[in-house]
């Protein structure tokens, strides 16, 4: 992973950040929102090497950690996509190319974004914050992995294309 | 090389696992770095909230409306061929017809309350994923908003300014699981602290053990020193049930809010309020039942004696009878 992937993959990342905090978030979904942002993340995650998925987790969670909205401490979401994105690598080994297997991918992400959130709330709780009442937290967890699992098959071939621009031609061979 | 390259991203975890643990010490710590960063983001989303906003207020419910779409799918085929032309045009009346009655709502509480406030329009709301209640607000410094100021909705508490930026500012909703307010039950003075719990339910912990409280009980904010966070008076919630449970040293019950959270279209902040706060002003009157009343007229009589099926005559049965 080079610098000018970092830096686009970057963009692509505050793109997202952007529309789910001015219009995603606007949306009524049933049962619980939906977050585009980390659709997007953990997608360009598990497309990356160990070290790719390493620095993305911390990138895109450095930008979460921006959001205005959230009251968690600001450095908490870079702290746990960066373990997202160091188990991500590892279990990603595993399966191969996520490419060639559109319904894997998709279900990869899904898991990781229930993952990732429940590590949220983890934290949430050895850091001593108050995460609100278990069956509300269950249901937001459970509404996003729905909507997720819907929406990332129709984000994820835009994302790879997306992420195709930044490649190399020696890494594209 | 591989070896080599699994040293390179372990080096790299642990170097970004201290970089995250080290901002995270330093916003507990409360550097202003941290802070700011958040604050100047939402100076930054503010505008593009507003915007988008406008062009969203349609489409944020567009779940809830196709959920009712196949009950009303024959009213609404005769509907759409009456106002085609008028649609767009309709759509924005009704936008604006809501707001309108929320904010004359909201501006009739402040009023009988003697508040001083500020209005505003939602244009935002906080990210699933964040697991925060909050909502951004089309007004900030620049109109008098300050952190820690008591919002209210039509019928009651909303949230508080958790910060704002000279144009807009972020409302903690009451029922984030973080948030905290004294209350007081309207009808025994009993005081007691109610927190959100993420949803639309809330938890009422009574102070004094020996308080009365009951089911519809009315709650009142306490109110803070200077009013700040919270100015006295503002209709909280009524209780729903009381919990019966003896393992505990202080009453609890769930409580219902009077503001519906999930539909937050204008808003008022609450500049300043008169000293002594509006006392129990505010409590929400009960609605009137209304009632029928039924006038029983007995038919008259024809001449051949028979009774008529239809009643033609107010004339009372003491008269008819005579």
């Amino acid at each position: 992973m080079n610098w000018s992937r970092a830096g686009f993959s970057a963009l692509i990342f505050l793109f997202f950040f952007i529309v789910q905090e001015s219009a995603v978030s606007k949306i009524n979904f049933p049962i619980s929102g939906f977050s585009i942002y980390l659709c997007a993340v953990l997608g360009l995650m598990s497309l990356e090497d160990r070290f790719g998925a390493i620095a993305l987790g911390f990138i895109g969670g450095f930008i979460l950690d921006l959001s205005p909205s959230s009251d968690s401490p600001f450095g908490k979401w870079a702290f746990i996509l960066t373990i997202v994105g160091y188990l991500f690598s590892r279990n990603r080994e595993s399966i191969g190319d996520f490419t060639e297997r559109p319904l894997a991918f998709v279900l990869f992400v899904t898991a990781g974004a229930t993952v990732t959130l429940t590590i949220f709330l983890l934290g949430g709780v050895i850091l001593g914050e108050n995460n609100g009442a278990f069956l509300v937290n269950i249901r937001t967890i459970f509404g996003n992995a729905i909507w997720t699992l819907l929406f990332s098959s129709i984000l994820l071939p835009g994302l790879i294309k997306l992420r195709r621009f930044t490649l190399t031609s020696r890494e594209r061979i | 090389m591989a070896a080599g390259g699994n040293n390179r991203s372990r080096l790299l975890l642990v170097l970004l696992l201290v970089t995250s643990l080290f901002l995270i010490t330093l916003d507990l710590r409360g550097v202003s770095i941290t802070k700011n960063s958040r604050t100047a983001t939402q100076s930054f989303l503010a505008p593009i909230q507003r915007g988008v906003s406008d062009l969203f207020s349609p489409v944020g419910n567009f779940f809830s409306d196709v959920k009712n779409f196949g009950k009303t799918k024959a009213e609404l085929k005769d509907l759409k061929k009456e106002n085609a032309k008028l649609r767009e045009k309709v759509i924005f009346n009704k936008d604006t017809l809501g707001e309108l009655t929320k904010l004359k709502s909201v501006l009739d509480l402040a009023g009988r309350g003697n508040y001083k406030v500020v209005s505003a329009r939602v244009i935002g709301k906080g990210s699933a994923s964040t697991f925060s209640q909050t909502i951004t607000i089309d007004a900030g410094s620049n109109d008098g908003i300050k952190k820690d100021m008591t919002v209210i909705g039509e019928f009651g508490l909303v949230g508080v300014v958790k910060s704002a930026t000279s144009t807009s500012a972020i409302v903690l909703l009451m029922n984030d699981p973080t948030f905290r307010i004294g209350v007081r039950i309207a009808r025994s003075q009993s005081i007691g602290v109610l927190m959100g719990e993420g949803d639309n339910i809330y938890t009422l912990q009574l102070l004094d053990p020996s308080g009365s409280i009951e089911k519809d009980d009315v709650l009142l904010s306490l109110g803070s020193d200077n009013n700040k966070p919270f100015v006295p008076g503002v209709p909280v919630g009524y209780v729903k049930s009381v919990k019966n449970t003896s393992a505990t040293l202080t009453q609890e019950a769930i409580v219902g809010s009077y503001s519906n959270l999930g539909s937050l279209g204008v808003v008022s902040v609450i500049i300043s309020s008169a000293n002594g706060g509006p006392k129990d002003a505010l409590i929400p009157k009960p609605m009137p039942t209304p009632t029928t009343t039924i006038y029983v007229t007995q038919p008259p009589e024809p001449a051949t004696s028979t009774p008529s099926a239809t009643p033609t005559s107010t004339t009372t049965p003491q008269k008819a009878k005579n």
